[in-house]
């Protein structure tokens, strides 16, 4: 090629010469002048040396503009190949030769290494990535920037590369270990849920919803391993809680069970809870063995054998309370014990004491009472023997004052012996008491405590007898006076008037006394008492001034009281009973008395028919009939009279009745023949109006 | 009649009655209150409105009154006639007449007849719907063993007080001769007798404090049951002051029993259990009468002076018509199933 340049280049300046010689040859032939000639060569040269300048600077410029590519291309794959950890190979200029050709070698070393670059580039996002997503799950977002600012050009050496795969593939082992953990945690929960009978589903859901998603893969992030392993350690206090509790009742079960003998049927339904009594925490895994209602239920039957021993219990304390009560009573001893023993049954009851103590203080009490039975045995017998024959001795009492008692009966041989016996023991009695009373005070030295026969002190007692029996005797021998006194003065009315029937029953009665202080005393215990009205009667007739009598009066007539007037029923018997120095009128009318013998009425009765009525107005009336044996209509109260009290009261208040005579169903004209003789009755209206019976109707 | 007005024992009617108050009724069917009275009247109350809703003049003193229906009445005088009032037309006519005063009316709606006793020792039946005029009403006279006092009707049945304590039990359909005659247990004169409303018996009460519970049965196990019980008395220094029980109405409800007696105080009892169930506060003079209203809610209360002391000052005579509460008239069942003796 060159040689063809050569070859040009001669070819070049043979034309030149050629066209030199033909234009000296023209100018020849023109003529001309050699210095036009010259000038015009001259500017052919200058020419032709412009364009061989021109042509060396295009070409400097490119050579230049090589270079500099060259130059650039070369700091760009040095920069790669640094970015990427490798060393640049050493280059000689030389090998290329010339100027292109270096470029193009560098241009493709460029390209191979971009392309390097962009794969490790890519291999370096891939791993990022990865380490990112799991950096993501264990943390969440916000420290993924991270990774973020790593990724950046300066530095995609290998080294780092193998690093961050060394990161990567710690941070996988790391949440395999955590998968692994947060399974272990469910599966926990599972059996806890499983045993507290609690919902797994809930519970977990409520921790992270991927839970209840059996496929989907599980939440790793602290956050929700730190709920579970709460969650777990929540549920593991509530279970051991709950087993306590649990342990708890099944004990108090097992021992309820022992206490009451509770039969195996009833045992059996909480059999596997009194099994797991001593059970530890992780040995309790039967499903649902610590849920709620297994609790309750639990709950419930202990309760249930609790008030069950409770009831028992009170059962067990009032039969010993009885039994205590009992002894008591046969011992006649009266303790507080015994009431202060009642208090504790309701303090029992109200659960403020604990019935094992109220037991245990019976049974002492028992124990107590039983020993202090045993001293008092002998003073007892004694006692008994005593009452016996003080019973007997009231009896012999009454017999004696029966008149009939020896007019032969049935069985009436029986009753003399009884009387015999009786009068023996009688005797018997003063020694009797005077033994009692020693041994009495014997023994209350000896304990240094009062001995109290059902309350009372036994001593008093024995006191208050042998009171009563002077006062008796006391009774009897004035009694005997009164009668000698008496007799003597019949005998001297007989010298007198001559003979009269002995008031036998003034001695009869006198011997009643004594047995009237006694019912007094009896009636004393009960409301007030009344007179019993036979003896009462007699009494008021031999001691008129003697006894206040009650007398009952109806207010109309309690003004006319000693005028002539009464209400309705004229006074049988005289008033000359009480006032012995007024005159004796029929029409005096006490009301005092009613309860009229026999006799009296048929006197008055007699006198009646004589009355006259002075005032038309007065309301004079005998009950028209008098019934055979005029009963006073208090006659046997068969209830105890209790006076009513005259303020007026919301309180109900039984009646003072009284059985009344038996219903008679008259004839006519009985009543019509006896009332002839009977004092005519007016109503208070009849004497208002002044209506008088006609006396024709009734003749 | 200066003493002070004792604390409200009811409500007061205003216009009382000038003069002593025989007898009063509530009607059956209102709350209307008949009211008869020595000063010659009969008046007829509203008693729940406080108003006079009529008066009848009569010849004489009335001693008793009864309703028929709401629109008339019946009264009984001491001027010997037996009149019928009708109190739309405020007029009255005779129905008949005794040979006395005539002490007592009661009205029969099972007979439909009327019937009054006398002092003139009868008893008399009437027909009210026949024209007046005695030949025409008169259905019979029964004479009786003494004055006739105090009647009371129950169902059929009709007892008969009398002076002399002499009781007649008559059945309405058959008068011509007693069912039963008894005496009075009590031993004094009889002041009112009141039918048990079960009809199993009476009450009778008598001048002196004494209240007899009676039966009609005259098996032994019904007369096992009767007795007497004493009332209205006082206690003072050692002397009973008997009153006499002029009243006696038994509850329509309960069946238990209001007396009233000269003392002034109502006592209410409780014929079964023998229990007193309630005393009311004194009212100012005797209890001349009482009733109960239809329903047992309102009891009437005449407190007038029945001249048992003779002609003397007294307080003024005033009809009371207090309200009753359940509490004072319902029984209380006996505390003991068998009450120690």
């Amino acid at each position: 090629m060159l040689k063809h340049h050569i070859d040009q280049f001669a070819h070049i300046e043979i034309t030149c010469g050629l066209f030199l010689d033909e234009l000296q040859k023209i100018w020849d032939e023109v003529g001309e002048p050699e210095g036009d000639r010259d000038t015009v060569l001259l500017e052919i040269e200058q020419k032709c040396l412009e364009v061989y300048r021109r042509k060396v600077d295009a070409a400097k410029h490119c050579r230049a503009q090589l270079q500099q590519e060259i130059a650039v291309s070369e700091a760009e794959l040095a920069d790669i190949r640094s970015a990427m950890g490798e060393q640049s190979p050493h280059r000689d200029r030389k090998a290329g030769g010339s100027l292109k050709k270096e470029l193009d070698t560098i241009v493709s070393q460029l390209e191979d290494i971009r392309k390097q670059k962009i794969e490790r580039k890519n291999q370096f996002a891939e791993v990022l990535h990865q380490i990112r997503n799991i950096s993501n799950e264990f943390w969440g977002d916000s420290e993924g920037n991270l990774y973020k600012a790593i990724l950046a050009e300066t530095d995609l050496s290998v080294r780092r590369l193998e690093e961050l795969r060394k990161q990567l593939l710690k941070l996988q082992n790391q949440k395999s270990n955590r998968l692994k953990e947060v399974s272990d945690h469910l599966n926990t929960l599972n059996s806890l849920c499983l045993v507290l009978g609690m919902d797994l589903r809930h519970i977990a859901g409520e921790i992270h919803p991927s839970f209840n998603d059996s496929k989907g893969t599980k939440d790793v992030s602290n956050q929700t391993i730190e709920n579970l392993a709460a969650a777990v350690q929540n549920l593991k206090e509530v279970k051991i809680q709950r087993m306590q509790r649990l342990q708890n009742l099944a004990s108090a079960l097992l021992e309820m069970w022992h206490l009451m003998d509770t039969p195996t049927e009833d045992q059996l339904m909480f059999l596997n809870i009194t099994s797991k009594i001593a059970a530890s925490e992780p040995e309790i895994t039967d499903p649902n063995l610590l849920s709620v209602n297994l609790l309750n239920n639990v709950e419930a039957e202990v309760s249930r054998l609790e008030q069950l021993k409770l009831s028992k219990m009170k059962e067990l304390v009032m039969k010993k309370k009885v039994e205590l009560e009992q002894i008591c009573s046969q011992m006649h001893i009266v303790t507080e014990a015994v009431n202060a023993m009642e208090y504790s049954v309701e303090a029992l009851e109200s659960g403020a004491v604990d019935p094992m103590y109220l037991l245990e203080q019976i049974e002492l009490q028992i124990a107590r009472v039983k020993e202090e039975a045993l001293s008092r045995k002998e003073i007892l017998e004694k006692v008994e023997k005593w009452l016996v024959a003080c019973q007997e001795e009231s009896w012999l009492e009454e017999y004696n004052r029966d008149e009939n008692r020896y007019n032969g009966g049935r069985g009436a041989h029986l009753t003399l012996k009884r009387a015999e016996k009786a009068r023996a023991l009688v005797n018997k009695i003063p020694a009797m008491v005077e033994v009692l009373t020693s041994k009495t005070k014997a023994w209350e030295e000896q304990r240094g405590n009062k001995f109290l026969y059902d309350g009372g002190r036994l001593l008093s007692m024995l006191e208050q007898h042998s009171i009563l029996r002077q006062e008796k005797e006391q009774d009897m021998q004035r009694q005997k006076d009164q009668k000698r006194v008496h007799g003597q003065r019949i005998a001297e009315q007989e010298a007198l008037y001559g003979s009269k029937p002995s008031p036998s029953k003034s001695g009869k009665k006198a011997s009643g006394t004594p047995r009237e202080v006694a019912t007094n005393r009896k009636f004393s215990l009960g409301g007030a008492m009344l007179p019993n009205p036979k003896p009462d009667k007699s009494a008021s007739r031999l001691h008129p001034s003697k006894k206040g009598r009650r007398t009952s009066q109806i207010p109309a007539y309690s003004v006319k009281k000693h005028s002539s007037f009464a209400a309705n029923a004229p006074e049988n018997e005289s008033l000359m009973v009480r006032k012995p120095l007024s005159p004796v009128s029929p029409l005096v009318l006490s009301k005092g008395n009613r309860d009229n013998s026999l006799e009296d009425q048929k006197t008055t009765r007699t006198s009646s028919s004589q009355k006259t009525f002075p005032h038309s107005e007065s309301l004079l009336g005998t009950p028209s009939k008098w019934i055979a044996v005029c009963d006073e209509e208090n006659r046997t109260p068969k209830t105890m009279p209790i006076p009513m009290p005259t303020t007026p009261s919301s309180v109900s208040i039984p009646m003072i009745t009284a059985t009344t005579p038996a219903t008679q169903c008259l004839s006519l004209g009985a009543i019509m023949l006896e009332n002839n003789d009977q004092p005519i009755e007016y109503s208070f209206e009849e004497v208002r109006v002044g209506f008088i019976l006609p006396k024709t109707s009734c003749h | 009649m200066t003493s002070v007005q004792p604390p409200a024992p009811g409500r007061e009617l205003s216009n009382p009655p000038s003069d002593g108050i025989s007898n009063l009724r509530f009607s059956n069917h209102s709350d209307h209150l008949l009211v008869s009275s020595w000063d010659k009247s009969v008046r007829l109350y509203d008693a729940s409105a406080n108003a006079l809703r009529g008066e009848f003049l009569h010849g004489g003193p009335v001693l008793d009154c009864c309703f028929h229906d709401d629109s008339s009445g019946f009264s009984a005088s001491a001027d010997h006639t037996v009149r019928r009032l009708v109190f739309s037309y405020n007029k009255e006519d005779i129905l008949g007449r005794h040979d006395a005063p005539v002490r007592c009316v009661e009205y029969s709606y099972a007979a439909g007849q009327l019937i009054t006793g006398s002092w003139d020792k009868t008893l008399k039946c009437w027909d009210p719907r026949g024209a007046s005029g005695q030949d025409r009403t008169l259905v019979g006279t029964y004479a009786q063993p003494e004055r006739v006092y105090s009647l009371s009707l129950v169902g059929n049945r009709l007892v008969v007080a009398t002076a002399g304590r002499h009781v007649n039990v008559y059945d309405l359909r058959n008068m011509s001769q007693p069912e039963q005659r008894r005496e009075s247990s009590l031993k004094y004169q009889t002041r009112c007798v009141r039918c048990y409303p079960n009809g199993t018996g009476y009450a009778l009460s008598s001048v002196e404090g004494r209240v007899a519970m009676e039966f009609f049965d005259l098996s032994e196990a019904s007369q096992a049951k009767k007795y007497a019980f004493k009332c209205h008395r006082k206690s003072e220094a050692g002397r009973d002051i008997v009153y006499p029980v002029n009243a006696i109405a038994f509850h329509p409800v309960y069946g238990t029993f209001a007396t009233g007696g000269c003392d002034g105080f109502v006592n209410v009892w409780d014929g079964n259990n023998k229990k007193r169930l309630y005393q009311y506060s004194k009212y100012p003079t005797s209890i001349a009468a009482l009733s109960f209203s239809r329903d047992g809610c309102l009891l009437a209360v005449a407190s007038s002076y029945t001249y048992e002391e003779g002609d003397k000052a007294h307080e003024p005579d005033a009809i009371y018509v207090r309200s009753v509460n359940e509490i004072e008239v319902k029984p209380k069942p006996k505390v003991y199933p068998n009450p120690p003796a």
